[in-house]
């Protein structure tokens, strides 16, 4: 068997045994609906793990940064399933309309007000791909990097 | 007009980020078997390989306008994946890697042209699993006709060691297979 031939038989191999899932092709394809060219990204810069906060209910909270020039938001996600909460932190400080972006959450589905103090909540976020949008006063908005919940 | 699959990575960025849905389409097609294998390098199940797939292109969807190589892409998508599944793997605490699994023999069948091919192609099956996870990996990918850049991205090797990789791989499998 020349080089070609035994390439041909590797890709024939994986593609009868464990070929990429229909699914995972249209989930793909569908990603591009989510493109909103007009908002600033935030970028993913921190992601741990760690304790809850005393004197909040047991288990292990996560806390995401993510980071765009300017602002700064600080979210942690506690629970799991139905209970599942995410809080955040607008840095520096302001008020925003924050959504929730997910491919079970119809548009506007799921949202929370951050007042001036910049501290919002949102309940019962459900897991898979979560990206929250920040709408602020001077109209302009900001998206996070996707990140799994 | 070239068709739409034949058209070079760059031109379907450029399309996509002017708009064009088919575009986007044709280059999840082109790259979304790089981005499963690189998952499935990482032992990851089929949920969480789908996971690592979807939120690589909906990373790729954040940053289309931002991009400053449009033809660099496939590097950009490897990596990506790699850290996304080095992620996952992290938190499932590495567990269960699976392989590929040689198929069972089938016995006595039909000396016919369609089932000659079937067998090599499970005997091929059979040699890669018995070769390290990076190895079979590579090969997949060498096997899709990924570009060095693309190898070195997936793998986290220098793009200067693809080459000697890639022949030791393919110089094992072909011992292997006989």
């Amino acid at each position: 068997m020349n080089e070609d031939d035994l390439l041909a038989h590797v890709r024939a191999a994986f593609e009868m045994l464990d070929p990429v899932p229909r699914s995972v092709l249209s989930a793909g394809r569908a990603a591009i609906g989510w493109r909103l060219p007009s908002a600033a990204l935030a970028g993913l810069t921190g992601d741990r793990d760690g304790p809850v906060a005393a004197g909040v209910r047991g288990g292990t909270a996560r806390t995401l940064t993510f980071t765009c020039p300017g602002l700064t938001l600080e979210v942690e996600v506690t629970g799991a399933g139905r209970d599942r909460e995410v809080s955040g932190r607008l840095v520096p400080p302001a008020p925003a309309l924050v959504e929730v972006r997910h491919p079970d959450v119809p548009p506007g589905g799921l949202t929370a007000r951050a007042g001036p103090g910049g501290l919002f909540c949102l309940p019962c976020v459900p897991e898979g791909p979560v990206s929250l949008v920040l709408r602020l006063a001077d109209e302009t908005s900001v998206v996070t990097s996707w990140i799994r919940l | 007009m070239v068709p739409l699959q034949d058209e070079v990575t760059e031109t379907l960025v450029v399309r996509a980020r002017d708009g064009d849905d088919a575009a986007w389409a044709r280059l999840v097609e082109r790259y979304s078997a790089m981005l499963w294998a690189i998952a499935r390098g990482y032992g990851l199940c089929d949920a969480d390989a789908g996971d690592v797939v979807q939120t690589v292109w909906l990373r790729l969807v954040e940053r289309l306008d931002g991009l400053r190589d449009p033809s660099a892409v496939g590097g950009w998508l490897a990596t990506t994946a790699r850290r996304e599944s080095t992620r996952l793997a992290a938190r499932r605490g590495r567990d269960l890697p699976p392989s590929v699994a040689p198929p069972a023999a089938e016995p006595g069948p039909p000396p016919d042209q369609v089932v000659v091919a079937r067998e090599r192609v499970g005997q091929v099956a059979a040699a890669l699993s018995a070769l390290p996870r990076r190895c079979q990996t590579l090969l997949r990918l060498v096997a899709q006709a990924a570009c060095h850049a693309e190898l070195a991205a997936a793998l986290r090797i220098p793009v200067g060691s693809v080459g000697p990789t890639r022949a030791r791989c393919l110089a094992t499998l072909r011992r292997l297979v006989g």
